[in-house]
């Protein structure tokens, strides 16, 4: 109820306020009208006197004069303030020769590049994740692929091992018997006893770049 | 009503304040006034910092400029004025 009170209180004064603003411009904009009317003919009046005095004309030459070459100046300023503000200043500034010539200088080395960066290769290595063995980047993918058993040739792997332990329990582990077993499986044996003749000479070649997965698979 | 209101304000009725301006402008780009002006300008804010009051610099740039401005554009202009100011004479708004 109080707040009510208030705010009533408040909307008759501001009412009361707005009815008294709405007054006094009409007052002012007749008193303005009337205002100009007579300050025109004043200041055309006071002007014509200090015109036909050619004293008062120099001195009225020289202060407009100063007073335009006072604006050109605040004109250049905020120009420049313009600038600084948005950034521009220290853009056109750029940066000083010397400067330049310490952190931008061209190398003109053999085996460096122009920034001063070695371009004779380095070996990068990755370690991976699944059998904590550093590899190089370019193997890093095919080496990932075999590691974590995933893929078209650990997937064979795989079934190869099923073989050979098929194999192993027929009491025949040689290579030879393995591949007439294989043979006589199904349609596609024979992609897989090119690919195993292949990937044993592989693995005792390059056995760091294959997986130790694949490297426990070999169980011959 | 003293001698510099009274023209101030009857060259901004008359409309050739801004006529004026514009033709110093154009002399002072035109001479090279105003690159030397915003050189003066950098070369302050460049020593003092950037914490330099709008006042502090225009006053001591603004006797420099005025030095700054060739004869014959401060002569042209006081010619011009001279002459508007004189046409003025017998004008009724």
């Amino acid at each position: 109820m109080s707040t009510g009170t208030a705010n009533s209180a408040v909307s008759s004064k501001s009412t009361n306020s707005t009815t008294s603003t709405s007054k006094v411009p009409v007052n002012e904009k007749s008193n303005n009208s009337q205002n100009a009317n007579t300050s025109t003919a004043s200041i055309i009046k006071s002007y014509r006197e200090i015109v036909n005095d050619p004293k008062n004309l120099d001195e009225a030459a020289n202060y407009l004069y100063q007073s335009l070459l006072d604006d050109a100046v605040v004109g250049v300023f905020l120009e420049i303030h313009h600038l600084r503000k948005t950034g521009n200043l220290t853009a056109m500034d750029g940066v000083n020769e010397d400067e330049s010539e310490t952190s931008f200088r061209i190398v003109d080395m053999p085996n460096f590049d122009i920034f001063g960066i070695s371009t004779a290769k380095k070996p990068m290595d990755c370690t991976c994740p699944n059998c904590d063995r550093p590899v190089s980047a370019a193997r890093f993918a095919p080496h990932l692929e075999k590691c974590m058993g995933m893929g078209r040739i650990s997937s064979r792997i795989a079934s190869r091992r099923l073989a050979t332990k098929e194999s192993n329990s027929a009491s025949s582990s040689s290579s030879s018997s393995y591949l007439q077993t294989t043979n006589a499986g199904s349609d596609d044996e024979d992609d897989v006893d090119w690919s195993s003749e292949k990937r044993r000479k592989k693995s005792s070649q390059n056995s760091r770049n294959n997986g130790s997965k694949k490297n426990n698979g070999k169980t011959f | 009503m003293t001698l510099t209101k009274t023209v101030d304000q009857m060259t901004i009725l008359s409309g050739d304040r801004s006529k004026l301006k514009d033709l110093l402008c154009n002399r002072l780009a035109e001479c090279g006034w105003r690159d030397e002006v915003r050189l003066l300008f950098r070369g302050i804010i460049k020593e003092k910092g950037t914490n330099v009051k709008v006042e502090q610099l225009i006053t001591e740039v603004t006797p420099k400029a005025r030095a700054l401005v060739p004869d014959a554009v401060k002569k042209e202009l006081l010619m011009k004025i001279k002459a508007i100011l004189a046409a003025q004479e017998g004008i009724d708004l």
